[in-house]
């Protein structure tokens, strides 16, 4: 099956485009399971919150950038609320705990979205200022996946710089490797903690607010991204950032180049993927901790 | 109260009376009800050999529940003159080929790890009932006709009434848990247990605890299994329904909320829920957010689950001083 080269362009810049959605989601889930071991089944109800209360603000406003400001900052509540005051107990009961926990809040999110908002899916309009077509090797490409992608570049970039040049940095790739030294070195872990799961929160709010205008908002979307985001951090090994990202851009190519060859087994390639990771290398292809 | 033997063996006599006479007590759609809580006390059970008894978590259970009911459906719809038990048998056997793959290479993994990979063989699973429509229908599913049960005294017993059904199923459900409840009580069984509490010292203990996991795995997915093609055979249907995310989700809950630490725990959740979304689904459309938070709040504050409650000897004292 051949087709022409920019064809392959095309469809590896989908790629990319999904792959940086899916990182803004996973680094999250990544740095909390590094950190305490929390597997958060939950993370993925803050990406369809965050596109839900997108639809909300930009339907009352009028204004998508208010929206991308405004739903990251309830859900990064929220996140920091079901910490505190939910997951916070599970500690001692033990990981079992955590993840029927954080399983349960997945569950009653779910159910309070279609509460909420109802079971019918909704779409928002791409905002004025990146609607429209650029032309693109010869073809014509949304010039609102090139923003996602400068956008998720730079929220990449500023993390990096984040975690790689200040303390907090510091404190939460040591807290990662291990937080038992951190705590007991005089670092306040559950309050680093509590910043790190709030502040993933909201990064996947905010995929979620920008994925909103060209995925439609609908009931499924949190489970779809889990399962692709369990891919992700299995595949690029737990706790670990980079083998987020490039597990990310390697789903992302995969579902991509996979619906181009062989669309009936597009959905199969990933599982696969990972069962073959997790069967050669269990942690991944980044990742250190067992 | 201080012969609790005796309390457990009314009890279990008196629960025993009612299922047998569940077809002269409710009314046919009663009867329904039971029949789900039958197979899905079942799944639970099976499901808790894992979770309760081994201390893994697989959240993708549905996996082996899916293979049954696809198999039964299968064997009846492409060779209607399949005696019924044989297709069981069969069902068993394909849910213990594929558990038996699947643990093979899972098991070696612990806590999420192994949550995950159990997910994501479900997840291709689910795919390939998706996505083959040749054999599967693919999300329409399939209807098939149920034959009759040729039985070696009783001889003919047609399986288009409910009531015949609902004994059938008893009968299988029945048996499948008295065999489970035995096999836990053997020496593997307790080695479960021993692996759950103390991985490292029970291997130097000189199991293996590989194959011991691999063993229950696979018995688990044997019943699983059985459980799955219950469901189809009772609804005449197989669809993508059975091997989802929705169903490994529900088996969860199920055992969550009944209890993980008692053998019957599991089963007392399948009613629970079962009746609940029967009830509540009467009233409101929200009724899962209901079950959501009572296993939310069961997780955090009850780890034992409703039937730790009724085992709870302050609770029974609260209720013996409220029937006075």
């Amino acid at each position: 099956m051949s087709f022409p080269f920019e064809i392959y362009v095309i469809q590896a810049t989908h790629g990319v485009v999904y792959g940086m959605l899916l990182f803004l989601v996973a680094s999250g889930l990544t740095l909390v399971f590094g950190m305490m071991g929390v597997l958060n089944l939950a993370h993925a109800s803050f990406y369809m919150l965050g596109a839900y209360f997108a639809y909300s603000v930009t339907l009352y406003s009028g204004n998508f950038w208010l929206s991308l400001l405004i739903s990251p900052l309830i859900v990064g509540t929220i996140g920091i609320l079901v910490e505190r005051f939910l997951l916070r107990k599970t500690y001692k009961i033990g990981h079992t705990a955590e993840l029927l926990l954080t399983f349960g809040l997945f569950f009653v999110f779910g159910e309070l979205v279609r509460i909420v908002w109802g079971t019918i899916p909704f779409s928002i309009p791409v905002p004025t200022l990146f609607a429209g077509d650029v032309p693109f090797m010869g073809r014509t490409y949304p010039i609102y996946r090139f923003f996602i992608l400068g956008f998720s570049l730079l929220l990449l970039l500023g993390m990096a710089l984040m975690l790689m040049r200040t303390r907090i940095g510091i404190i939460i790739r040591s807290a990662v490797s291990d937080a038992e030294m951190v705590g007991a070195l005089g670092t306040n872990v559950p309050i680093v903690f509590l910043g790190v799961f709030g502040g993933g929160a909201a990064l996947a709010a905010i995929a979620g607010v920008i994925a909103a205008p060209f995925l439609s908002i609908y009931l499924g979307m949190g489970g779809d991204v889990l399962i692709d985001c369990f891919v992700v951090i299995v595949v690029g090994g737990f706790g670990s950032l980079p083998g987020a990202l490039i597990a990310s851009l390697m789903i992302g190519e995969l579902q991509s180049f996979g619906i181009l060859w062989i669309p009936r087994l597009a959905l199969v390639f990933q599982f696969l993927l990972m069962a073959i990771v997790l069967i050669i290398k269990p942690t991944g292809l980044f990742g250190e901790k067992e | 109260m201080s012969h609790p033997r005796a309390y457990q063996l009314g009890f279990g006599i008196a629960v025993s009376v009612f299922f047998l006479l569940v077809p002269f007590l409710l009314p046919e759609i009663g009867i329904h009800l039971a029949i789900e809580v039958l197979i899905y006390a079942l799944f639970a059970v099976s499901f808790n050999i894992l979770f309760g008894y081994c201390g893994m978590l697989p959240f993708g259970h549905a996996a082996f529940f899916g293979a049954g009911g696809y198999a039964v459906a299968l064997i009846l719809k492409n060779f209607p003159g399949t005696p019924l038990l044989l297709a069981f048998l069969l069902a068993a056997l394909l849910a213990l080929g594929i558990g038996a793959f699947i643990g093979f290479f899972c098991v070696r993994l612990s806590g999420a790890y192994f949550s995950l990979i159990s997910i994501a063989s479900q997840m291709f699973l689910f795919a390939v009932a998706l996505k083959w429509r040749s054999v599967t229908s693919g999300d329409d599913g399939m209807t098939f006709a149920r034959p009759e049960l040729h039985l070696p005294i009783l001889g003919e017993i047609s399986m288009r009434d409910v009531v015949n059904i609902y004994y059938f199923t008893l009968t299988v459900v029945a048996v499948a848990i008295l065999v489970c409840y035995l096999f836990l009580k053997t020496p593997l069984g307790n080695s479960f247990v021993s692996i759950r509490e103390q991985e490292r010292r029970a291997s130097f203990l000189g199991y293996n605890v590989y194959l011991t996991k691999l063993a229950a795995f696979s018995a688990s997915s044997i019943l699983a299994g059985v459980a799955g093609g219950l469901f189809a055979f009772f609804q005449a249907f197989v669809g993508t329904s059975f091997i989802d995310l929705n169903m490994s989700m529900s088996v969860v809950v199920m055992t969550v909320i009944g209890g993980k630490a008692y053998f019957l725990g599991p089963v007392l959740g399948s009613a629970f829920y079962i009746v609940f979304q029967d009830w509540m689904s009467s009233l409101t459309n929200y009724w899962m957010i209901v079950v959501g938070i009572t296993f939310i709040v069961i997780v955090l504050y009850a780890e034992g689950g409703l039937i730790s409650l009724l085992k709870n000897e302050r609770v029974r004292l609260w209720a013996s001083r409220l029937n006075k």
